[in-house]
């Protein structure tokens, strides 16, 4: 690894989980440290048992159906982002462990060729969400109502999925290699392999690596803590 | 221009008492995306963002990140953060006081922020500043003052009540009808407007389900929680509940007046940090109690003419009263027709949240009652029955300006019409 991948791809990586992780929980602490109202703020119809009230927590954040009522093209978009938000996170499990289960049914080719057509599609999809969230910032009334901090979350990830479908449709690596530097990293030893260190996808990785670990940086100091944040809104809703 | 270095510390101490868990979730995850913009009647119909719920919440968010994040305080112009200045403080007042509270945009907002929680904050810091509402000010401690001197209002009031009581022994056919005040060990304590029009169709449908109540010697109304004055809400409020207790009443009965339904049911127990001994209900919920019981007998379908509902937001969507009215208007109707949309998504009518009492928004309200007239329009109904003082007074005015040609009647009156009609046949 030379110094500047070294500090990217590895240093850097560390900073971002730890900044992350210490991040959220100071976020979370800082949400339970200071008390709640006790003027039930919900709204009507509320649902009647506790099994339903978690049912429709789970309904209104994951699928925010009310919202489709009003916004379709927004919905529409917000659903497509944040599914294929998770499906990515899904697939770079496989830079941990090769999916077996996958492996044993679709053979070695036919995984790569799953990775390729699920991957990419997700990327490309991610792009395209992306886009319509930017494009919409520049429109009134929705510019007058961003501020920076919009435009530069939008700025990181899409960086982020660019270099990542750099990588997914111009590299020339294969996912072994990507597989190695993510173990290195587990057991504090950063490192690309040989095919990797010679490899022009080095250059889109690093990048990758780079971007991602500002957005993890800036996450719990952004209004991305919505991530978490939605579970508790919404079930006030029902109070 | 900032606002003195004095005040700024005076607002920035206030606005850390006023935050609570709630209010952080609101502020640090408005994602701003907008999806909450057609959700605000005031939006839709003047399309200037002052008016997007997320719009005015972000005028409280920017000071709030100026003076309360970590990274807001680093980098304030990631957020816009703001120093508290005149014009911030201006363009506040401007979104806050012109809000009705509907919450039609926490309803469909996809983390459910309560826009106009943000905006109670709004309203604290706009007092501080010297700049809360003349008009509610003077109305809220108009009702304080009420408060204070009770005796000299009492004999007004007992005089005034001398004629609605006449009129009540015609109407009902009974001499010995009476409209009780300060009963002690009534059932029930009813809260009513000023004016007659709340109190005689009580008093009929009282009479005839031979109830035992006590009518409150204040109004239900209360300005001071338009104007997001705590203290003086609080006040307020309390003239009734200290009377409920006096009184030992096992019930308090709140008239068809949305916001009053709030208050009771959802914010002054935790403004006064106690429990009532008593249970609170609204008027429509004793209705259709009574109704049940077979304790009154409604003349069915008496109203052939169309008739729609309005769902107040404070009783609707903000109280949870939805089947009561209708089952009620079903029994009297021969032709009920619903708004498109309704419950807990009908459309605000433009004029609560005190909106109705402040003359400056006046053209305000009428040109954002809009929405309310097509729906209005959409149903064909003559008659538009709501159980809410300020939604029946806007809709009186959008009738006029929009020349609807409709009727307007709350739900007692409907009731307490249907109740006397075998009287007068007879
Ligand atoms: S209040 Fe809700 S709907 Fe409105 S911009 Fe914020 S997150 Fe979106
Ligand atoms: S509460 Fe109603 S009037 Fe106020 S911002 Fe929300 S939708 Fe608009």
């Amino acid at each position: 690894m030379d110094w500047f991948s070294f500090l990217v791809a590895g240093v850097m990586v560390y900073l971002a989980v730890f900044v992350f992780i210490t991040g959220m929980l100071y976020q979370i602490y800082r949400w339970l440290s200071v008390p709640k109202t006790n003027v039930r703020l919900g709204i009507f119809p509320k649902p009647k048992s506790k099994t339903a009230r978690l049912l429709k927590l789970a309904k209104d954040s994951f699928i925010f159906p009310q919202a489709f009522e009003i916004d379709r093209k927004m919905w529409f978009f917000a659903i497509l982002f944040h599914f294929a938000l998770l499906a990515v996170f899904i697939g770079h499990l496989r830079l941990i462990q090769e999916f077996s289960f996958l492996f044993n049914i679709l053979g070695n080719k036919g995984v790569e060729r799953f990775a390729f057509i699920s991957g990419g599609s997700m990327g490309i999809i991610l792009t395209v969400a992306l886009l319509y969230y930017f494009s919409r910032r520049f429109k009134s009334p929705y510019k007058d109502l961003s501020v920076p901090e919009d435009y530069l979350l939008l700025i990181l990830l899409m960086l982020v999925v660019t270099m990542g479908n750099h990588m997914r449709f111009f590299g020339d690596v294969r996912v072994a290699d990507y597989r190695e530097y993510v173990h290195s990293l587990f057991v504090f030893k950063p490192a690309f392999n040989l095919g990797l260190s010679v490899s022009l996808s080095k250059y889109s990785l690093v990048a990758h690596v780079f971007f991602a670990n500002l957005l993890f940086i800036y996450f719990p100091f952004s209004k991305l803590v919505h991530a978490i944040g939605t579970f508790a809104a919404n079930l006030i809703r029902s109070e | 221009m900032t606002v003195d270095k004095q005040t700024e510390e005076k607002l920035i101490a206030l606005l850390k008492q006023k935050i609570n868990r709630q209010l952080l979730y609101y502020l640090d995850i408005c994602a701003r995306c907008a999806i909450c913009r057609d959700a605000c009647h005031q939006y839709v119909a003047t399309k200037d963002v002052h008016y997007l719920p997320a719009y005015r919440a972000e005028l409280i968010r920017r000071i709030y990140k100026k003076y309360f994040t970590r990274t807001g305080r680093i980098i304030p112009s990631l957020y816009e953060g703001k120093e508290i200045t005149d014009d911030l403080l201006d363009e506040l007042y401007k979104v806050t006081y012109a809000c009705t509270g509907c919450r039609r945009c926490m309803f469909y907002c996809p983390f459910s922020i309560d826009t106009t929680w943000v905006l109670s904050v709004a309203k604290t810091i706009l007092i501080a500043a010297g700049k809360g509402s003349p008009i509610l000010t003077e109305l809220a401690d108009a009702a304080i003052e009420k408060g204070k001197n009770i005796d000299l209002f009492k004999g007004i009031m007992l005089d005034i009540l001398k004629d609605t009581e006449r009129k009540l022994q015609e109407k009902v056919g009974d001499p010995k009808a009476t409209i009780p005040v300060e009963k002690e060990d009534s059932n029930l304590l009813y809260v009513a407007l000023s004016g007659e029009h709340t109190i005689l169709p009580a008093a009929i449908i009282f009479h005839q389900a031979k109830e035992n109540w006590t009518l409150s010697l204040f109004e239900a109304s209360n300005y001071g929680y338009f104007l997001g004055d705590t203290a003086k809400a609080k006040t307020i409020a309390q003239r009734i509940v200290d009377e409920a207790k006096r009184l030992k009443v096992k019930e308090v009965v709140v008239t068809e007046c949305g916001h009053a339904h709030r208050v009771f049911k959802f914010f002054y127990e935790s403004w006064a940090k106690e429990k009532y001994p008593f249970q609170v209900s609204s008027i429509l919920e004793i209705i259709h109690r009574y109704l049940k019981e077979g304790r009154i007998n409604l003349n069915s379908k008496y109203i052939k003419e169309p008739v729609t509902y309005h769902d107040p937001c404070q009783i609707g969507r903000n109280y949870g009263v939805f089947a009561e009215p209708r089952d009620i208007i079903s029994q009297v109707s021969a032709d009920f027709r619903e708004m498109n949309p309704q419950r807990e998504k009908n459309w605000c009518c433009g004029a609560g949240g005190g909106v109705v009492a402040q003359p400056d928004l006046d053209e305000f309200r009428i040109k954002t009652g809009e929405l309310k007239v097509k729906q209005i329009r959409q149903t064909g109904a003559k008659i538009v029955v709501s159980p809410c003082e300020n939604c029946r007074l806007q809709i009186e005015t959008l009738n006029e300006k929009y020349n609807l040609g409709i009727r307007i009647s709350s739900i007692m009156d409907l009731v307490a019409y249907s109740l006397l009609i075998p009287r007068e046949q007879s």
